[in-house]
């Protein structure tokens, strides 16, 4: 999949699903949109659709640094990137 | 130095309206609230023996934008919306609901039945457990105290928070801990109330117990029927109330509106049964209510009843009744036009009174054709009456032998 797939994907969830409209690839979520902790959780839910299976518990924690929408497409870019090297070893 | 306790905001949701103007209309016209379950495809609905409900059928715009919305069941959407309305209604300023002086008693049954199936569904299904799992909302929408904590979110509010859970008495405990913080010093505004959300799981539980109207599924609006000889079971309902309960003094200051006085509250457990009604419990419950009013029972204009039209549960209430007030007050069983609205009874049926002491009426008991004999010794409302009421009282009782009365007194 790529980059710019997920960046649509992601626009998409989010305008749909969190009201959040047009934003800025480096908008910090929480500052500019009061994305908290309950939209961060609702918002992994479909992360793991797009990389296509369930996060570890360590992968989730590793979400806890994501503020802006690069940053998610970074993250998922590179789950889906470890699944693919699992599956070819 | 005990303070007094005015209402200065009140907003309902209930099956005959939302709002003074459609509920007060209703209740002086005999509307009934109740209609045939909704036709679903759920489990519940084909094994019920009652097949009646007390129905809000009609569309409400709640216009909550999604940073509120995202955390509201159906049971907080309701207690949300009474709870802007009352804020409005009150005159209350952002300053004073985020001062740490504004406080909320408000509950519900156990929080909203609809989204806890929902989790339960996910917490059964063993075939999609990587997406269909519980969401991230979920518990927040569902926890008992949801409604709230999604009050005190929505308007910023950073007093005390109760929110009981005591079945058909969480309303009127709601009230009377708000009255008990205001007289106290304790808070000077509580936003006291209750809702439930339509849910079926509700009626099964009384309907096992033999407990619901069945005589009446061809004709819904024949039920129930509070102290009538053909009465046969209580109609569960969905609806929710919600009074601004502020100190006299802080309220005058303010130049607020004054709705009425609480002047009296009580609370007693029957220590015993958790189901079956209790004359004893209820005689204390009066008597201890009147006490703390510092009143004579024959000062006491009207009675709102709770009776949810059970044979033995009106038969005991209305023994107690008289045994406490005799026949002097006037009684009514608001329950006949709207169902038993569980948690919410005890803020609809206060607020009922309010609009009564307004327009100087009393509203008669819907459904009360043929008064049953066990229960004729009480002065039963049974047509439309023009009368001032001065102070009223209401009084409920709960599964778990949970007892409660509130007195209102009329504002001049």
């Amino acid at each position: 999949m790529s980059r710019d797939s997920i960046v649509i994907e992601i626009l998409t969830i989010l305008k749909e699903e969190f009201e959040i409209l047009n934003p800025d690839l480096n908008d910090n979520l929480t500052e500019k949109y009061e994305f908290d902790s309950i939209d961060a959780i609702a918002l992994l839910e479909y992360m793991e659709k797009i990389i296509g299976s369930e996060l570890t518990q360590e992968e989730k924690k590793q979400t806890l640094e994501i503020r802006t929408i690069n940053h998610i497409v970074d993250y998922i870019e590179a789950m889906i990137n470890k699944r693919q090297q699992t599956a070819v070893i | 130095m005990e303070r007094r306790v005015v209402i200065t905001g009140e907003s309902a949701i209930t099956p005959i309206g939302h709002g003074k103007k459609d509920i007060l209309n209703n209740l002086i016209n005999g509307v009934s609230g109740i209609k045939n379950i909704k036709a679903e495809e759920d489990f519940l609905s084909k094994y019920l023996y009652s097949k009646v409900y007390g129905i809000v059928d009609y569309k409400i715009e709640y216009d909550f934008s999604r940073k509120f919305a995202k955390t509201l069941s159906p049971v907080a959407y309701y207690a949300c919306q009474v709870s802007r309305e009352v804020i409005e209604k009150a005159g209350l300023s952002k300053e004073l609901l985020s001062s740490g002086k504004t406080g909320v008693a408000f509950g519900s049954i156990h929080g909203s039945p609809s989204v806890q199936r929902s989790i339960y569904e996910a917490f059964f299904d063993t075939e999609n457990k990587g997406y269909l799992k519980v969401n991230a909302t979920d518990y927040l929408k569902s926890m008992a105290h949801t409604t709230a904590v999604n009050i005190t979110r929505m308007f910023g509010i950073t007093g005390r928070v109760i929110s009981s859970c005591t079945a058909c008495t969480t309303a009127s405990q709601s009230i009377g801990y708000g009255y008990e913080f205001i007289k106290y010093g304790l808070q000077d505004v509580m936003i006291c109330g209750a809702a439930d959300e339509y849910d079926l799981t509700t009626t099964a539980v009384f309907d096992n117990l033999l407990a619901c109207s069945t005589a009446y599924n061809h004709s819904p609006q024949s039920t129930p029927r509070p102290f009538d000889a053909n009465r046969d079971g209580m109609v569960i309902g969905e609806g929710a109330g919600a009074l601004v309960l502020e100190d006299y003094e802080h309220a005058k200051k303010r130049g607020a509106e004054i709705l009425a006085e609480v002047i009296g509250f009580s609370c007693c457990n029957n220590g015993g049964d958790l189901i079956l009604p209790n004359a004893d419990g209820a005689r204390r419950t009066i008597r201890t209510g009147l006490e703390n009013a510092r009143i004579n029972s024959d000062d006491v204009d009207f009675v709102s009843a709770h009776a949810t039209s059970t044979k033995a549960g009106d038969t005991i209430e209305a023994q107690a009744i008289f045994s406490e007030y005799g026949n002097k007050p006037y009684v009514t069983g608001f329950k006949g036009n709207i169902g038993h609205t569980m948690s919410a009874c005890g803020a609809i049926e206060t607020i009922f009174l309010l609009y009564m002491m307004q327009e100087g009426v009393v509203i008669p008991t819907l459904n009360l054709v043929d008064i049953d004999p066990a229960c004729n010794m009480i002065n039963h409302t049974i047509k439309l009456r023009e009368k001032k009421i001065n102070i009223g009282s209401i009084q409920n009782f709960a599964f778990g032998g949970v007892n409660t009365s509130l007195f209102i007194k009329k504002w001049d």
